[in-house]
């Protein structure tokens, strides 16, 4: 489990494969080549026509807030605050659920930018690091 | 109506609440198998089979509660939908039933969650949300925060419901609170996830609830002549996977689970007197309702502030407390609402009676499935 304090990644690998892109960092969808929709995590399937064919798709970096809450109790072993959000990601019309950080809890707000960035989620059997993502407010705020 | 109704012999629950340790979740079951059995006059011989719905019981505990009550050796299966897991059991009895496999049949939700689920409930590690910070009161919070955005509701009306569920607390001897909580109260206890509070969560909780269901042969059988209430039908959907940037509080899922009971039991919205619905946080009483078309999208909450939703109320929604009094053992929740439906049908509910309930829904949503909008939901509609 990601705190807010925990560094941005620069190596290791994806702690799911096929999720994410390290160099440059970029989450992997797929898109409908028949409708155009968009999928995070990518399917295999359309989930908006169920008939186009999909293709692999790299996702904008760029999101906004959609909604957000700052969870102050979790299961042991999870340190809280952290703040969780829906990130929307208008170009590809992609809705996910990420942490955010660059901002402290009480200054987050509905439609507040902000940007991809990798993190740690772990490290592997092997020593390797699990690379993970999270978003980071746009405008530097007081975090 | 695509099958035929099962009728409701007898139901039965231990009182939900937190239990040493050394209470077994077999003891609870056993407690609630023989309240059910008492109540509908049946001897285990009677019994062709049993259903038991379960999210943390462990291997085969519906076997291990057969072998203790003296079920052994009758078909026996475990039902996991996580929170509608009590529910799910009692589908899979309605279609036995209906499909001419038993005549009689219990149904037992059980849940031991208090020695081995702490802080809240989040998804399995496998599923991705999990791995991004994902507890289920956080979604319900994002939930929450979107609907006061979008629909000009205030933190007020939110908290109306757990006020209005406790106040009908008082008056159910089974649930694990029964003392009217204040509005300030909910406002003022502790921040779980923001916006919502302690009092806004159900808890975590132990307990069970069983249900005896019949065919008229089954009936017969047990010697009763009056039929009294009748499951006609128990919906079952699962979340479709979301694409979009639509409305976060759509409650499509919900749509989908309301038309199914309409269309399995032919009662239709207008017809239905009072709902148990999925309270586990107070903002999902409200979107779920209004998800099921039975509230106009965004009145919910002021709905749940004018008193259209309680007792006395246009639309008696949670009389017996819902999950956020009466507790929420995750795998007894559908089977308990299940027999507040059959007391408020037979009015016997006492203090929390609806007047005149004639047809009454209960609703359960179990789990979250990353990048749908949930995981399963059960409509149980049944009639006196
Ligand atoms: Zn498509």
């Amino acid at each position: 489990m990601p705190s807010a304090e925990s560094p941005p990644a620069t190596r290791g690998r994806p702690f799911r494969e096929g999720l994410l892109a390290l160099d440059p960092p970029r989450l992997l969808g797929s898109r409908c080549a028949g409708c155009g929709a968009t999928a995070f995590p990518a399917r295999a399937f359309c989930p908006a026509c169920r008939t186009g064919v999909v293709e692999p798709a790299e996702l904008s970096t760029s999101g906004r807030v959609h909604s957000f809450t700052v969870v102050r109790q979790a299961p042991p072993g999870t340190e809280v605050p952290y703040t969780l959000a829906w990130v929307d990601l208008p170009a590809d019309e992609v809705r996910l659920m990420a942490q955010v950080v660059g901002v402290a809890p009480e200054a987050v707000e509905l439609d507040m930018p902000v940007d991809l960035e990798l993190t740690t989620f772990g490290t592997a059997d092997d020593g390797t690091e699990l690379v993970g993502f999270r978003f980071r407010a746009t405008v530097a705020v007081a975090a | 109506m695509s099958l035929a109704p099962a009728h409701v012999a007898g139901v039965g629950m231990v009182r939900f609440g937190k239990y040493p340790a050394d209470v077994m979740l077999e003891a609870m079951a056993l407690g609630a198998a023989r309240e059910a059995l008492a109540d509908a006059g049946a001897d285990l011989a009677a019994v062709d089979g049993l259903y038991v719905g379960h999210v943390f019981g462990g291997p085969v505990a519906g076997q291990r509660i057969a072998a203790q009550l003296g079920l052994d050796g009758r078909p026996v299966s475990n039902h996991e939908n996580y929170c509608a897991s009590g529910a799910t059991a009692i589908r899979e009895a309605w279609v036995a039933l209906a499909a001419g496999l038993h005549d009689v049949a219990l149904v037992i939700g059980v849940e031991k969650m208090t020695d081995r689920v702490a802080g809240g409930v989040r998804p399995d590690p496998g599923d991705l949300d999990a791995a991004v910070g994902y507890v289920m009161a956080a979604g319900h919070a994002m939930s929450a925060r979107r609907y006061l955005a979008d629909h000009g509701a205030t933190r007020e009306q939110i908290a109306a419901v757990a006020v209005k569920n406790h106040a009908h607390s008082v008056h159910n001897p089974w649930a694990q609170y029964r003392k009217p909580i204040s509005l300030e109260q909910v406002l003022g206890a502790r921040p779980i996830a923001e916006p919502l509070g302690l009092l806004d969560c159900s808890p975590i909780s132990d307990g069970a609830a069983a249900v005896v269901l019949c065919t008229p042969a089954g009936l017969r059988r047990l010697g009763l002549g009056s039929t009294g209430p009748r499951v006609l039908g128990v919906g079952l959907v699962s979340g479709t996977v979301q694409t979009g940037l639509g409305d976060l509080n759509a409650e499509d899922v919900s749509r989908r689970a309301g038309e199914e009971a309409w269309r399995l039991s032919g009662v239709g919205p207008d017809d239905i007197d009072l709902v148990e619905m999925h309270d586990c946080f107070t903002i999902a009483e409200i979107v779920r309702m209004e998800g099921l078309g039975l509230v106009p999208h965004g009145r919910g909450a002021a709905w749940a502030a004018e008193g259209v939703t309680a007792l006395g109320g246009r639309l008696p929604v949670n009389p017996s407390g819902g999950l956020l009094s009466r507790g929420h053992p995750v795998g007894a929740t559908g089977a308990a609402q299940v027999c507040e439906l059959t007391w408020q049908l037979r009015g016997t509910a006492g203090g929390r009676q609806v007047d005149g309930a004639r047809a009454a829904l209960a609703y359960c949503k179990g789990g979250t499935v990353n990048g749908t909008d949930g995981g399963s939901v059960t409509t149980v509609v049944m009639t006196a």
